[in-house]
């Protein structure tokens, strides 16, 4: 065959149409973490992981500003949604709220991480280029609108994760949890794959809007498959989001990975699971609605339940942050489970307020744990107020919020699960609900408790002979920016709540179809 | 041949549809090689053979794939996991074994558990695949169809090759995966390197 | 040929590879089991693809051998890591954290 036959059969290759204004929160994603490692590569090593983090912290505000404009262009033009590459890829508000939602996780844990880096004396620029990378996965999979869409995005989003765990590489802990995290993930995404692979079968596409059509139009007489398939993919779900019973992974993994490295898991891979969830089960698959229901109940309430138990009798303040995110994942995974519109805004907003509260607590951790990362147990955090009074009191605030405190972000994003829950008829996931905050909120009082009180005398005699001197922690200038920014967004968005809610209401997830 | 042609007049029992037993053969062939092997790569107490039992399977897949006319993904997965998968495998095995004999400790003690949940797994999934495809045949001609749009009355009409259809496809309506595939082998390079290199 | 005899061949691997994943102690035979189960996917993908006459299942299956590919890549370099730390990948003799 000559060249010229060759190039001419290259034009009949049907070229898919590309919406290139609505690809661009991905696309300035991908092409910062193309370019961060030859940037890199070019400054002198002393300045490397400043720059890099900088250079990352602009990416992503390239990103929130792509979002914004998009946004605006999809209020501005009417349909509220639209379309990319034959129906792979679907940008509506709710992928947009999203995307903006991941891109604030990457900047708080980016900010977070160039301290840690320093203080910890690991090389820069990677670190940096995972957080970029597993933010890319993570936009795919809160815009997909096929199945081999989601699931490639949520490997990106997880491979890079589980580097990430493991990014402290001479802390053996650090180590261990990137291994835990591969293998559990791994296998959980093996059982998304064959959920997936069981929806193709019984519907003959994966396609998202293919599905649904189908579904509507064709009642299935056998659905062992179908629901076999549902049943795969809501366990492949909620292993991601840290589902009780698929939540053995969580504690292990949080305290070995390094701080802000549980900062982006809790906030990004949370948001982009339940994105997936939201798409795929709720609104995909809503005419099996009474299928999946009890399911994520189920989930739901066991989750509330176990994580606000067991945080309240750990030692290590990393283990109890741990079952308190899956405390976290049962509230959202409640508002899912109702399948309304109410539900969905609930989510969304809870992803939004608990990216920041999560992202401030973190930050805290990280200084209070030290050089080597190490100094987690519940004791080490005594009388830590009189010594950092400002940093006590800023985790007291993140700590308070997260147990659903009024004026704090945290309790309209607890209310308005409740609320939603309720509105669906479901009085008692409500009254679990309340009933797991309140658990819960003993968790986070007796860490304050802890950081207020006084240093008894015993511990002053253990402590004298080793004559080490307790020194001042050294906070820097990242991590007071993330700490600050935290603060300022998790008071506003509980004293001014009105434009995340309003705009969470509009973020609805729509089903695109090619063409549109 | 004259065997064949004659035992390819064979019928379903019950249905008047013709069976096609060499291929049919063949399957079950693979399919009892491939179970062994399996069953071998969870429980042979090597690892080395562990890893070479997975090369049965994953070659047996192929096949399997060819069978089903998916000749390009059959020659990826040869390429792919045979050549490299298992190669990265082994090299991952002579890394990290001091002995590379027989290792009592490859598994542990209590397996029950695990058959257990292996074997619910399989009744629950064998119950909905019987449920749902009772007795459904694939079609002898397993070319792809050419999309909707283009059929006329009567016959499908069908591509030349599925090699031809499934290029089409990765660089059509697929484009979108293909290149976040190429954003995730970025990032496990990048990762492969930050976490296994030395200081 | 029935599409039946093809899933349960894949339901068949799917479950041994389940069962390899939890009585496997070594990090690289678990790898492994993980392997059989995105092997058994792929036959089904590629066995639906037969039955419904459409490409999805090829190319899906096409990309699951490129994700696989890769995180063998990532997950042997985390073992490896681990390896030179403390010079065993026994997934159970890690036991630094306990719940």
């Amino acid at each position: 065959m000559s060249v010229a036959s060759l190039l001419a059969a290259a034009d009949t290759v049907p070229a898919p149409d590309v919406e290139w204004s609505a690809l661009s929160p991905f696309l300035v994603v991908v092409v910062g973490a193309c370019l961060l490692l030859p940037i890199a590569g070019l400054l002198p090593r002393r300045t490397r992981v400043a720059w890099s983090a900088l250079f990352t912290i602009a990416v992503a505000l390239g990103a929130i500003g792509a979002s914004a404009w998009v946004w605006h262009d999809l209020s501005r033009v009417g349909p509220t949604e639209r379309t990319t590459v034959a129906g792979a890829y679907a940008v509506d508000k709710f992928s947009l709220f999203l995307i903006v939602v991941i891109c604030v996780g990457v900047i708080l844990a980016t900010l977070l991480t160039e301290g840690y880096l320093r203080r910890e004396d690991l090389p820069g620029a990677e670190a940096y280029l995972l957080y970029l990378a597993s933010a890319s996965g993570a936009i795919i999979m809160v815009t997909a609108a096929d199945l081999i869409v989601l699931f490639i995005g949520l490997e990106v989003l997880s491979i890079a994760a589980y580097v990430l765990a493991g990014l402290h590489r001479r802390r053996l802990r650090s180590g261990e949890a990137a291994l835990k995290y591969f293998v559990l993930g791994g296998f959980s995404s093996a059982f998304f794959l064959y959920g997936v692979a069981l929806i193709y079968g019984a519907t003959g596409t994966t396609n998202l809007v293919g599905i649904a059509e189908y579904l509507a139009t064709h009642r299935l007489l056998d659905e062992g498959l179908l629901l076999a398939g549902i049943g795969l993919l809501i366990v492949g779900f909620a292993f991601k989001v840290g589902g009780v019973p698929f939540h053995v992974w969580t504690p292990d993994v949080y305290q070995g990975s390094p701080s802000p490295v549980v900062a982006f898991m809790a906030s990004v891979v949370k948001a982009a699971a339940f994105a997936g969830m939201l798409r795929v089960v709720v609104v995909a698959l809503s005419t099996h609605r009474l299928d999946w229901q009890p399911i994520l109940y189920a989930i739901a309430v066991l989750s509330m339940i176990v994580g606000a138990v067991l945080a309240v009798v750990q030692s290590d303040v990393k283990r109890m942050l741990a079952y308190s995110s899956i405390n976290h994942a049962g509230f959202m995974l409640a508002a899912v489970s109702t399948g309304a519109d109410e539900g969905i805004a609930a989510v969304l907003f809870y992803l939004a307020a608990y990216t920041v509260l999560i992202g401030g607590t973190f930050g805290i951790v990280t200084l209070f744990g030290r050089r080597g990362d190490g100094h987690h147990d519940i004791d080490d955090y005594r009388g830590l107020a009189r010594r950092e009074p400002f940093l006590a009191l800023a985790l007291t605030i993140f700590l308070l919020a997260q147990a659903g405190t009024p004026l704090t972000a945290g309790f309209l994003a607890k209310f308005y699960v409740i609320q939603a829950v309720v509105d669906a008829g479901s009085w008692w996931l409500g009254l679990v609900a309340m009933l797991a905050a309140t658990i819960s909120a003993f968790l986070y009082l007796r860490i304050v408790l802890t950081m207020y009180a006084g240093v008894t005398d015993a511990d002053v005699e253990v402590a004298e002979p080793t004559a080490e001197p307790v020194r001042r922690i050294h906070v820097p200038l990242g991590a007071k920016v993330a700490i600050a920014a935290a603060l300022v967004l998790t008071i506003a968005i509980g004293v001014v709540p009105d434009p995340l809610t309003h705009a969470s209401r509009t973020a609805r997830p729509e089903l695109v179809a090619p063409g549109d | 041949m004259t065997l064949l042609a004659a035992a390819n007049g064979i019928s379903l029992p019950g249905t008047d549809d013709p069976i096609n037993v060499s291929q049919t053969v063949g399957f079950a062939l693979l399919a009892a090689l491939m179970i062994w092997a399996a069953i071998r790569v969870v429980t042979t107490r090597n690892v080395v053979h562990a890893a070479v039992w997975l090369v049965v399977v994953l070659a047996g897949a192929a096949a399997q794939f060819i069978l089903l006319a998916a000749e390009f993904v059959g020659v990826t997965q040869v390429m792919v996991y045979i050549g490299a998968v298992i190669v990265l495998i082994l090299f991952g095995v002579m890394l990290t074994q001091a002995k590379l004999g027989n290792d009592p400790n490859l598994s542990r003690r209590n397996w029950y558990g695990g058959a257990v949940v292996a074997v619910v797994l399989f009744g629950l999934l064998a119950f909905a695949t019987i449920d749902t495809f009772e007795d459904a045949k694939l079609p002898e001609d397993r070319r792809m169809a050419l999309p909707a749009a283009e059929v006329g009355d009567g016959e499908v009409p069908r591509t030349e090759s599925n090699t031809g259809a499934v290029s089409d496809a990765v660089f059509g309506a697929y484009l979108l995966p293909l290149e976040v595939l190429g954003v995730l082998l970025t990032a496990a390079l990048v990762g492969a390197i930050a976490v296994a290199r030395k200081d | 040929m029935l599409l039946s005899q093809f899933l349960l061949l894949s339901a068949i691997l799917f479950s041994i590879g389940v069962y390899g994943v939890i009585v496997r102690r070594n990090g690289v035979a678990v790898l492994m089991a993980i392997e059989l189960i995105l092997n058994s996917v792929n036959i089904n993908l590629v066995a639906f693809g037969a039955m419904h006459g459409n490409l999805s299942g090829q190319v899906f299956a096409l990309f699951i051998i490129a994700v696989a590919a890769a995180e063998v890549g990532v997950g042997l370099a985390i073992i490896l890591s681990i390896y030179r730390n403390r010079r065993s990948v026994a997934l159970d003799e890690l036991d630094l954290m306990k719940g």
